[in-house]
């Protein structure tokens, strides 16, 4: 049975946002080419869902389902506005070429429907360092994805050209996003289940499990 | 001829193929063909209806307030959820218990919100598609591209599962490849 401190850290390998419950791919796969649109990204995810996934705990459990979920979405809506305005600041040409994917960031499934499912049945300590945990996992998938898509399809790193003999074009684009995503998540099971068959001949928890 | 024609425009202008918008929602479905077909036509409803609430909104809203776009977005996409559990509710009763644990799924998702936001970029680029009937049109077309994707993974969804598919590759990273590989022969035809 897996404990609960190691259960906090889930989100970053065991339970992956993206690559364990292929959530919010959309970004990774559309946005997920270049590292300075990743930066942006993981920015934007980051900000939004803490904020939104905080403020939204308070909202009153008794409440119908429907509400909460409405309320949690206004919430994020809400939230959205002031990340858009400093990422302005910083961002300003990745928010361009982000385009319709930095709203829909706001709509994420972790904040509409995680935020019920698994962070309201938590404490709120606990709740906020699992949470930071699930965002840390999807900025690692986002990061890792777009350096590996930069370097193959444009040879740069971060808008610097580096000595890439060999480039893949497609990768910049959006079926090269969802092929890679799906040999990322297919090496990410393949770790996963090695490191759980580890631990259950060591003796260990698990905790790389997930699900 | 014209259904072919037109069978190539759905699939190049698919939300799904093309933006990747709503491909969670279409995994998180693709488990059972009841719930994809069900989930599917939830997500034509509300984007052939937000479709045309959005056009009002961008309608009323000065440009000085573009940042609130989400926020009206959130909350028509809002009232038509709470809408449409009171039709369910008071039609079938019996599949309101099932459904509302669902239908947030079909509405809260970037399928919706990506086609109101798509579909007002694309008026904006074209001022002929600024009107309430090409706008409606626009999201019942993208609701219905979303059919259109679920039913090419459903037509696969089997093979990709079986145990002839290594076990890491099994299921959603197979599905991923597969999306991927259409998705390439969508660029191709645009």
């Amino acid at each position: 049975m897996k404990n609960k401190k190691t259960a906090v850290f889930d989100g970053l390998l065991g339970d992956n946002t993206v690559l364990s419950a292929l959530m919010v791919i959309s970004p990774v796969i559309m946005c997920g080419s270049t590292l300075m649109n990743a930066v942006a990204l993981m920015y934007a995810f980051s900000a939004i869902t803490f904020f939104s996934v905080l403020i939204g705990s308070f909202v009153p459990k008794r409440l119908p389902y429907a509400a909460k979920i409405i309320i949690r979405a206004v919430i994020a809506s809400i939230v959205y506005i002031p990340v858009r305005t400093v990422a302005r600041e910083f961002f300003p040409d990745v928010i361009t070429r982000v385009g319709i994917y930095f709203p829909l960031l706001a709509v994420n499934s972790l904040i509409v429907v995680q935020s019920e499912t698994k962070f309201a049945r938590m404490k709120r300590g606990t709740m906020i360092a699992s949470l930071v945990f699930y965002i840390l996992g999807f900025d690692a998938v986002m990061a890792v994805t777009a350096f590996v898509r930069e370097l193959l399809a444009y040879g740069t790193i971060n808008g610097r050209l580096v000595d890439a003999d060999t480039l893949i074009s497609g990768l910049g684009l959006p079926f090269g996003g969802f092929i890679f995503l799906g040999l990322l998540c297919g090496l990410y099971r393949k770790v996963r289940s090695v490191i759980r068959r580890e631990n259950s001949e060591t003796g260990g928890d698990g905790n790389v499990s997930g699900n | 001829m014209f259904l072919v024609t037109e069978l190539v425009t759905l699939l190049a202008t698919n939300l799904i193929l093309t933006q990747a918008l709503g491909t969670s929602t279409l995994f998180i479905a693709a488990g059972n063909r009841k719930n994809l077909l069900w989930t599917a036509i939830t997500i034509t409803v509300f984007t052939s209806v937000g479709s045309g609430a959005a056009y009002t909104v961008n309608r009323l809203l000065p440009n000085g307030l573009a940042d609130l776009t989400l926020l009206f977005y959130t909350l028509i996409v809002g009232a038509i959820y709470v809408l449409f559990l009171a039709v369910l509710y008071y039609t079938d009763f019996a599949s309101f218990a099932t459904a509302r644990k669902y239908v947030h799924i079909s509405a809260f998702n970037c399928a919706v919100m990506g086609t109101l936001f798509t579909i007002t970029e694309r008026a904006e680029a074209y001022p002929e598609l600024n009107t309430f009937v090409r706008f409606v049109l626009s999201g019942a077309e993208a609701g219905t591209g979303f059919i259109l994707a679920a039913f090419i993974l459903t037509a696969a969804y089997r093979k990709l599962n079986s145990a002839k598919v290594p076990a890491s590759f099994r299921g959603f990273p197979a599905m991923l490849v597969y999306l991927g590989l259409i998705s390439m022969a969508v660029y191709a035809l645009r």
